[in-house]
């Protein structure tokens, strides 16, 4: 099935046809085979490494990590005492989870209604509201600071939800809508002829349908917003709404940083990415190769 | 190819269409065409945070002829170098997990990792990479060129580069995982043709895969560019705080440091406008030479 926009569905079915498919035939030249390992291996090492580090260095005190052995729990204790880590996380995925409910929720209606409803101005509305997913951050950020201090939500979780969710929405409404065109319009129909409401229709039919697409874009912006500085730095103004990667950057630029401590937040906070990263890799995958219907 | 809808739902239904993607428009006009129309209009005052005065499209020549600014600018126009880099070694990549060498699943997962890690975690690590006394000069010494002392980030010349190399790194997968699908639905009747005719692995890769591959080198393209231009604040906030002396200072982050660092939100108002057309311009062509080609 091909949409307007869209060409990805297509290569989807293919992809996923071949990861689970037929083995090739055997290559006829052996040694190439070896040296492809080989190079793949290296790139491995490379792409690794850096995590093994990480892991490594949190396990060591700032003076074992100079001299390169030994272990020690000490820099944990040391984040522990130190960092409000743990309230960090929570904010985290506080901020992550609201703002990710907002924008599946309005994705997922407005998608219904690009791809299923005829309304006048259906067009000109679709284009306008997709094609604000070329607005860079850097770009608005300084009035969208003036606007959000101006309805004095600085110093809650909101001012923050409210601009990571615009952010999502133009991009996740151009996935939920290219999702809808791919399911056949006959499905629709037949409970139009039963003479269901199109905002029924919505929720009875097009909500339960569109669970693999909400998915998607759940896991996508999850880890996008989770792993934000910006944002966050300027929209959580209290201390204590600070996430975690807020944590790791300003304790990184203070002069007092021990290097472990700052690898153990760092393993604390990739954990719950990585977790949706190994749970959720088809969606991630299919949420970055989908945007090439653009 | 595209696919009409012939059939649409039933008349009557607009108020639902609009009911359903209200809530979108009302949150993108809100809080993404409102405040690029404002920033239009601060980058054109002076304004330190307190008081306003309004300086005309006069600031956009000043800025041109400010050589901080020209600095900048050449920095984002160095940043492209990473660019032919984070296509071809993915394509390399996504050649030789498309062979299916042994453990390409492994691999493959791998090289993706690094889109679930934050650009902070990324930037902390990335500094004990090139510290003083970091990986990279232990690495130097252990194969004998210890006289190499590389102190990349201290370097104003160096630091940049330092930045695009990580930038580099962190990009591998997503453009991996594109080309991946995109060989995935390449047509393998081409190929056995050819081969049939006589040529040989890089012939065949080089005029009949290349060529299909086309569309998806684009896509990376500019979802490598748009990155580079827009999304890197954090590595740079993290890794350099964009210096020294301004040598690795992009568009991106200049915004953030003249308007919440030297409270000159007029000026960082004017950058991210700039930033907004250098993007708006990277897309349409994107988007024209995809139309042409599809």
């Amino acid at each position: 099935m091909t949409t307007e926009l869209g060409i990805a569905e297509n290569d989807l079915v293919a992809a996923s046809a071949r990861a689970g498919g037929q083995p090739r035939p055997p290559a006829r030249f052996r040694p190439a085979r070896v040296i492809m390992f080989a190079i793949m291996v290296v790139v491995a090492v490379i792409m690794l490494y850096p995590f093994l580090f990480m892991l490594l260095t949190s396990f060591r005190t700032e003076a074992q990590y100079q001299l390169g052995s030994g272990f020690s729990l000490a820099s944990w204790r040391e984040l522990f005492a130190s960092q409000p880590v743990l309230r960090e996380l929570l904010n985290s995925l506080i901020v992550s989870a609201a703002a990710v409910t907002i924008i599946v929720v309005i994705a997922t209606a407005a998608g219904f209604a690009f791809a299923k409803i005829r309304y006048r101005a259906r067009g000109v509305v679709f284009v306008l509201v997709v094609a604000c997913m070329f607005v860079p951050l850097p770009s608005i950020v300084i009035p969208e600071y003036i606007n959000v201090s101006k309805f004095g939500i600085l110093d809650s979780y909101w001012g923050a939800i409210v601009v990571y969710a615009a952010l999502g929405i133009p991009f996740s409404i151009f996935l939920m809508t290219t999702y809808f065109r791919s399911v056949p319009d006959e499905l629709i129909e037949a409970a139009a002829i039963d003479g269901v409401s199109n905002l029924s229709m919505w929720w009875r039919l097009g909500v339960p349908l569109a669970r693999p697409a909400m998915f998607t874009i759940a896991v996508l912006q999850f880890i996008q917003i989770w792993n934000d500085l910006l944002v966050a730095l300027l929209f959580l103004q209290n201390p204590s709404d600070q996430t975690v990667q807020v944590g790791m950057a300003l304790l990184s630029s203070g002069r007092v940083a021990s290097v472990p401590a700052l690898m153990a937040s760092s393993v604390l906070s990739v954990i719950p990415p990585i977790i949706v990263y190994v749970l959720f890799q088809k969606h991630l995958v299919r949420g970055i190769t989908m945007g090439m219907g653009k | 190819m595209s696919r009409r809808q012939v059939r649409t739902a039933p008349a009557g239904s607009a108020a639902a269409g609009w009911v359903l993607s209200l809530p979108a428009l009302v949150a993108v006009a809100a809080l993404l065409v409102v405040p690029i129309g404002q920033a239009v209009y601060y980058s054109m005052t002076d304004w330190n945070g307190i008081t306003s005065t309004w300086v005309g499209p006069s600031a956009y020549t000043t800025l041109f002829s400010d050589p901080t600014f020209l600095r900048v600018l050449e920095n984002n126009g160095l940043l492209l170098l990473a660019v032919p880099v984070v296509i071809g070694v993915p394509l390399g990549i996504a050649f030789l997990l498309h062979e299916q060498i042994w453990g390409w699943k492994f691999f493959r997962s791998a090289v993706f990792l690094p889109t679930a890690i934050s650009w902070v975690v990324i930037g902390l690590i990335a500094v004990r990479f090139y510290a003083l006394h970091g990986i990279l000069n232990s690495l130097l010494a252990h194969v004998g060129l210890g006289f190499v002392k590389t102190n990349m980030l201290g370097s104003t010349h160096q630091a940049l580069a330092a930045i695009g190399i990580t930038l580099v790194w962190s990009q591998l997968g997503s453009n991996t995982i594109i080309f991946i699908t995109g060989m995935a639905a390449l047509d393998p009747a081409l190929a056995e043709a050819a081969r049939v005719d006589g040529a040989h692995g890089p012939r065949i890769y080089w005029s009949i895969i290349m060529p299909q591959m086309m569309r998806f080198i684009q896509f990376a393209f500019i979802i490598t560019v748009l990155t580079a231009f827009t999304a890197i604040f954090s590595l740079i906030f993290v890794m350099t705080g964009g210096g020294p002396n301004f040598g690795s200072t992009t568009l991106d982050f200049c915004v953030y440091q003249q308007a919440f660092g030297q409270s000159a939100f007029g000026t960082g108002a004017l950058l991210g406008v700039l930033l907004f057309v250098l993007v708006g311009a990277v897309s349409v062509i994107q988007v024209r030479l995809l139309r042409s080609k599809v």
